[in-house]
């Protein structure tokens, strides 16, 4: 089995967001304003203290990236 | 905007899918309710590839070994337990749960070489587990099934315990992990929200969701009695390749039901898997203990109905290693990027397969058009009962 990549990601690739509360550098995607996806690192997740239940998203760094999609520094696929 | 050139747009999309390799997942496997291998008899397991008996000695413990004896090649499962071994029935040769031989009742020493394979197991919230690895390795300390606490609570049902054999590789059934879509599709529900979280050997899905009007009125006409349920909230994750808890939560008008369902499975072999659903009811002011029994019992015929389904289009679908996706799925390709660090030697796990992935789906378009078809739906039953 070998990986293959997700083909989503050619119409518009993951691109570097950083957090302002920590250290935390990952990469995001949002197809939407909706979707969103979040690659981490073990380097940003070491650094994270925002993410007090695994199943959510880190508060900060959802601002961050908010405002990553209304700056365009993330591109909003179909925005 | 998307600008697709011609040719690409043109091309007719292959579907590509590589042999299915006979490589069985690394980890904890759950073989079905421990007490069911504590009748003082050896069973016959087919599971990654290979015959197993799994036996449970005098001294309470549950023991997995190759199915056959080094001998002459006896069948273990259809021996004897006798004290804390598993005796062959062709020669009586007797093998303890570490895998080695204890004794030859008519000879006066065992063979240096007289050593079988034995798979580490444990016991946990009355079910067994066994430990795979094809690099024989035992199980790390940090490996572990979460305990259920409800599975051993007086204030909730005991198992309501299914078991079947599916004819497909399992990964197609990782692959609704992520499947939002299907669960409108093939299992007549209604997401509203849908969200994935991969880290570490976890995979998790978040979902949230709607009672459908028309798969109600399919099943209960117009009329329904009882208390209506508005929808339910699911946190369901794989602690390893085969293992899922689902906090399942269902939404009743005025009070909740708190159930946990396990989907988990075996491979028989690559193209085969032994597929289990367990589910446990807590009880409640709303539901007492009789009334938490007659509910799970009902949740577990519903879950069988909803492996039918899946089964259904597992038995006609093709293996497909490179979907084609809309941005309304899920993350199919990093589940499996997740999937694979179980199939690699551990020294080989990658980060990519273990670091922290999130993924959240737009669920307004999928909302949007799946009202529309109950909507329309309902408009076809209410034709139907009016010309009736």
């Amino acid at each position: 089995m070998t990986s293959r990549q997700d083909e989503r990601l050619l119409d518009g690739p993951l691109v570097p967001v950083a957090c302002r509360r920590c250290a935390a550098q990952v990469l995001v995607r949002k197809s939407t304003w909706e979707q969103t996806s979040i690659q981490w690192n073990a380097a940003a997740r070491a650094a994270c203290v925002g993410i007090e239940d695994p199943h959510d998203t880190c508060p900060a760094l959802r601002s961050a990236i908010q405002e990553a999609a209304l700056t365009g520094s993330v591109k909003v696929v179909d925005g | 905007m998307i600008h697709v050139t011609a040719t690409e747009s043109d091309a007719v999309r292959a579907i590509e899918a590589e042999a299915v390799s006979s490589r069985f997942a690394r980890g904890w496997h759950c073989l079905g309710l421990a007490e069911t291998f504590k009748d003082g008899k050896p069973h016959t397991v087919q599971a990654f590839g290979q015959k197993l008996v799994v036996f449970t000695g005098a001294d309470g413990k549950t023991n997995v070994l190759d199915g056959y004896c080094r001998h002459m090649g006896g069948d273990l499962s259809q021996g004897t337990v006798k004290g804390n071994e598993i005796a062959c029935p062709f020669h009586d040769w007797r093998w303890g749960g570490d895998g080695r031989c204890k004794q030859i009742p008519y000879s006066r020493r065992v063979p240096l070489r007289a050593r079988t394979s034995a798979w580490p197991t444990m016991e946990q919230d009355k079910l067994l587990f066994v430990w795979n690895d094809p690099e024989g390795k035992q199980p790390p300390e940090d490996v572990r099934i979460p305990v259920i606490a409800g599975a051993t609570r007086d204030d909730w049902t005991d198992w309501r315990w299914t078991e079947q054999i599916v004819h497909t590789n399992a990964r197609e059934v990782i692959d609704n992990v992520v499947d939002m879509a299907h669960f409108f599709y093939i299992h007549q529900s209604f997401p509203t929200y849908f969200k994935n979280i991969f880290e570490g050997q976890t995979a998790t899905q978040i979902m949230k969701g709607v009672t459908r009007e028309d798969s109600r009125r399919r099943r209960e006409g117009s009329g329904g009695g009882g208390p209506r349920m508005l929808g339910n909230t699911s946190v369901a994750s794989y602690h390893g390749p085969s293992f899922m808890i689902d906090e399942l939560t269902y939404h009743y008008e005025g009070y909740d039901l708190t159930s946990v369902l396990i989907n988990c499975h075996y491979p028989i072999d690559e193209n085969s898997f032994s597929l289990h659903s367990g589910i446990i009811v807590q009880h409640s002011d709303k539901l007492p203990p009789e009334a938490a029994e007659a509910t799970a019992q009902k949740l577990s015929e519903f879950i069988l109905v909803g492996f039918q389904q899946d089964v259904e289009i597992w038995k006609n679908k093709t293996r497909i290693d490179n979907p084609l996706l809309c941005e309304e799925d899920g993350p199919v390709y990093q589940l499996r990027r997740w999937y694979e660090q179980f199939y690699v030697d551990a020294a080989e796990v990658k980060p990519e397969m273990t670091d922290r992935f999130e993924f959240e789906i737009d669920t307004t378009r999928p909302v949007e058009s799946w009202k529309k078809e109950v909507e329309a739906n309902l408009a076809r039953l209410d034709a139907e009962g009016a010309s009736a």
